[in-house]
């Protein structure tokens, strides 16, 4: 066959953190060729650096023959290689044909002006083409969310492009429009235009699929035809990880039901999540990125409201409409996102710690003292191991790990007995990755009761106590460490 | 090990102390100069001239801080220091006791305050556009009551506050310094004034550190509310009237004196004894200029020089430091 695109040998180093490790990409002309792998495998990653949006720390990419080394996707594109990110990127005030030749209005000048319907016929054609059935000249914000998404497909296409990649493009589609997909899909193939499919989504691998390639952390796994795997093989080459012993054994101490949650409904992000952590406990909600995880957590601790739904927390009703009423019924939250809702990063160190709990050492005078407030900082600082050269340092000249570690110790000067945990360890390096797990089995075991969002299956299986999986917005399966196996859980999180 | 890690530590502190109190060396170079041009500046007379003219936007400044600490703004508090001295004026000619007078000017500001703050929480609004129509509002007001003339005939009693002197040292420069002792004390002691450093780093964060911030930001404007209420006392007992223009640009000097000492318009933190200095170096300068007998309107032009000093001194040092710390964390590591 006809190679078009090779990509060996490829790294990429973060901050030290090693992204991508000597991982091959290679493409045939004309194929439908699947990138799949776990939230973090490095798909993005790799494709970012094919696209010229981040610079790789080695290996050699070579496309038609010849060695290329882009430095931004505007180079990308005149090449051929485009790409449609998850994220519609279309202007909502422009017209269809407007947004498709977007920055190339040249071709279509006539003096100081834009031939207009020349456009309009031109993108009519293009449309045609593709069998898409939407008008030129309605502005984008008129459309369906399909709708936009083959527009963004066609523009793809009428850069003339060699190769096409496609960041989970059925998310937003119905089955009727995901053959629709797939039909333009293969019409493209045939006329000699490679596609890249990301995706979450196994069915539809073997469905359109030529070949897959999968990563796992960072390693290239396997290049293989769909047809000569089966489903099962996937998944194991998908998670693949041995269980490494970085886990606290400890036998759970379970006391009364700490939280409740009955019915909580918000429309078009979660529908009747029902389920009760106890004291002592760890429970691990698994699932896909946005599968509706964070919103459910943010709900229950006040950064969103919900449209229905009760939460007890232990045993009595409780009305939750701010963070402030969240924390003062015991509860706590490390966020996911530690760059916009955790670290305050003009704070110093002691100053995100005690931030929650100042009003515990203030006087009748509404006043504390700076000593006080060292005593208070040294009670959990010393229990978490937080390096730093001074309390006074600001946070943000901390490593990840450490960061993590003070806001944990936020929670623990508050006292709080529930703490939830979404995606404890993300960006974490494994040395405090262990110490995390080992405060978070040491707090179980004092009595609080702990609910776990994670993306990593190791993390999910070593952890918790039980595991719930969230698909769509809905949880759809419960069970114990003991029953859990990765199998199970990525099937329930993937729909197959 | 141990010895270079302590040294280490002394080195830090050193040049944090230096990085937060530096425009106080700026004023301290300023004044010698000042001293060495002029030989009417170094009496006590002069001395206390600036301190007595610094006053007023002193007090505005000092609550300031808070405002732009929290990375918000309050265009609307020199109308609310003309609005608020025209309301006690008529207050005074009607007959009320002094006393009340001052309470209640103190309090209409914190009520003008905690209005911007209901505009700004309720509807989601900017508080940029919010005070700027306040603003509009409360100076229209003051054309509006007065009929375009100043207020006048104000009982002796009250003209203390702005003329009045205790020994040698005019009574509004303890305003001044009460003003400025309390903010200090609520920014570095107080839970509230955390939180407002916190809020202005990072308003979602602190929100979910389980703290209202609805509730500080009111309590931020109140205290804005309430210095240009105070404000307006000194100013008013000290023209002897209640001019329908004062207090005219007034956030522009306090917006000025605040980042000349070292508190950042993005917010997330608070330098109240910085803020003192910028206003003492503000009132420096201008006096400076009136001795050595440059025209006044010179001042405005140096005034604008000194901001742009102010900040790019700011952001060189900033730069300085950071470099020197990821300098000393490198040999840390080694």
């Amino acid at each position: 066959m006809n190679t078009i695109l090779k990509m060996s040998g490829i790294k990429k180093v973060f901050a030290g953190v090693i992204a991508l490790d000597d991982v091959n990409l290679e493409l045939e002309k004309g194929e439908i060729h699947a990138l799949i792998g776990e939230n973090g495998a490095g798909k993005s990653t790799l494709m970012k650096i094919l696209l010229g949006m981040y610079q790789r720390d080695g290996g050699e990419i070579e496309f038609k023959g010849q060695k290329i080394n882009f430095k931004s996707p505007a180079e990308a594109l005149e090449s051929g290689i485009s790409m449609i990110h998850q994220e519609i990127s279309l202007v909502p005030n422009m017209t269809v044909a407007e947004n498709i030749w977007l920055g190339r209005e040249k071709q279509f000048k006539k003096g100081a002006m834009i031939d207009i319907r020349k456009r309009h016929e031109k993108t009519e054609k293009l449309l045609h083409g593709l069998e898409i059935d939407v008008k030129p000249n309605v502005p984008v914000k008129n459309l369906s969310v399909a709708e936009m998404q083959l527009v963004e497909l066609a523009r793809a296409v009428s850069y003339d492009a060699d190769i096409i990649i496609m960041d989970e493009p059925t998310s937003a589609l119905t089955t009727k429009e995901v053959e629709l997909l797939y039909k333009i899909t293969r019409n493209l193939a045939k006329e000699g235009v490679t596609s890249v499919f990301i995706s979450h989504k196994l069915e539809e691998i073997f469905d359109i699929c030529d070949r897959v390639t999968v990563l796992r952390d960072g390693h290239f796994i396997k290049t293989d035809y769909c047809k000569n795997i089966s489903n099962d093989q996937l998944i194991k080459m998908i998670v693949g990880r041995e269980l490494k012993d970085i886990y606290p054994k400890v036998q759970p101490k379970y006391g009364d039901v700490a939280l409740e949650v009955k019915h909580l409904c918000k429309t078009g992000v979660f529908d009747d999540i029902s389920f009760e952590v106890r004291s002592g406990e760890i429970l691990g909600f698994a699932g896909l990125m946005g599968a509706g995880r964070t919103e459910i957590m943010r709900s229950i601790f006040g950064m969103e409201r919900p449209d229905s739904g009760e939460i007890y927390i232990h045993g009595k009703k409780v009305h939750i409409k701010r963070p402030k009423d969240a924390v003062e019924n015991g509860i706590g939250m490390v966020t996911e996102d530690r760059l916009r809702t955790g670290s305050i990063y003009t704070l110093s160190v002691i100053g995100n710690t005690t931030l929650a709990s100042l009003g515990q050492i203030t006087n009748r005078l509404e006043l504390y003292s700076p000593k006080k407030e060292l005593k208070e900082f040294t009670k959990v600082s010393g229990k978490l191991s937080v390096k730093y050269s001074s309390p006074k340092e600001l946070i943000g000249n901390l490593s990840g790990g450490n960061q993590q570690k003070v806001i944990i110790a936020r929670w623990l000067l508050k006292n709080v007995d529930i703490l939830i945990m979404d995606e404890p360890t993300r960006g974490i390096d494994v040395g405090s990755k262990s110490e995390i797990y080992q405060l978070m089995a040491d707090l179980a075991n004092q009595g609080m009761a702990i609910i776990m969002i994670s993306s990593e299956m190791p993390e999910l299986l070593g952890m918790s106590n039980r595991i719930v999986v969230v698909r769509g917005g809905k949880l759809v399966f419960e069970c114990s460490r003991q029953e859990a196996d990765q199998e199970t859980l990525i099937a329930h999180a993937f729909d197959i | 090990m141990q010895k270079q890690r302590e040294e280490l530590k002394l080195k830090l502190g050193v040049t944090s102390f230096l990085m937060e109190y530096k425009v106080f060396l700026v004023l301290a170079v300023i004044v010698v100069a000042l001293c060495c041009m002029t030989p009417l500046f170094w009496t006590s007379q002069n001395l206390f001239n600036i301190l007595r003219q610094v006053t007023v936007t002193t007090v505005v400044a000092a609550g300031f801080t808070l405002v732009l600490a929290i990375g918000a703004i309050d265009l609307s508090v020199g109308s609310v220091l003309g609005f608020v001295g025209i309301m006690m004026a008529f207050m005074l000619q009607a007959g009320v006791p002094v006393g009340v007078v001052i309470i209640a000017g103190v309090i209409m500001g914190i009520g003008t305050g905690l209005l911007n703050a209901f505009l700004v929480t309720a509807f989601k609004l900017p508080a940029f556009i919010v005070t700027l129509a306040m603003s509009s509002i409360y100076r229209g007001l003051c054309y509006v009551t007065t009929g375009m003339e100043a207020v006048y005939g104000l009982p002796e009693d009250f003209l203390f506050f702005g003329q009045g002197y205790v020994g040698v040292v005019p009574f509004p420069v303890f305003i001044m310094i009460a003003t400025i002792i309390v903010m200090y004390i609520v920014v570095n002691r107080t839970a509230f004034g955390r939180h407002v450093i916190a809020m202005g780093g990072n308003e979602e964060a602190t929100r979910a550190c389980g703290i209202n911030v609805n509730r500080t930001r009111y309590g931020v404007f109140g205290v804005i509310g309430g210095c240009a209420g105070l404000a307006s006392i000194i100013l008013t007992a000290r023209s002897a009237s209640a001019q329908v223009t004062a207090g005219t640009n007034m956030e522009m000097d306090a917006i000025a004196a605040v980042v000349i000492g070292g508190t950042s318009l993005m917010g997330g933190n608070a330098n109240v004894l910085g803020t003192l200095a910028g206003c003492l170096i503000v009132g420096v300068v201008n006096n400076g200029l009136n001795l050595m007998a440059v025209d006044s309107n010179w001042q405005v032009v140096a005034k604008g020089l000194l901001i742009l000093f102010a900040v790019i001194l700011d952001s060189v040092s900033a730069q300085v430091f950071k470099k020197s710390q990821i300098k000393q964390a490198a040999q840390k590591s080694n």
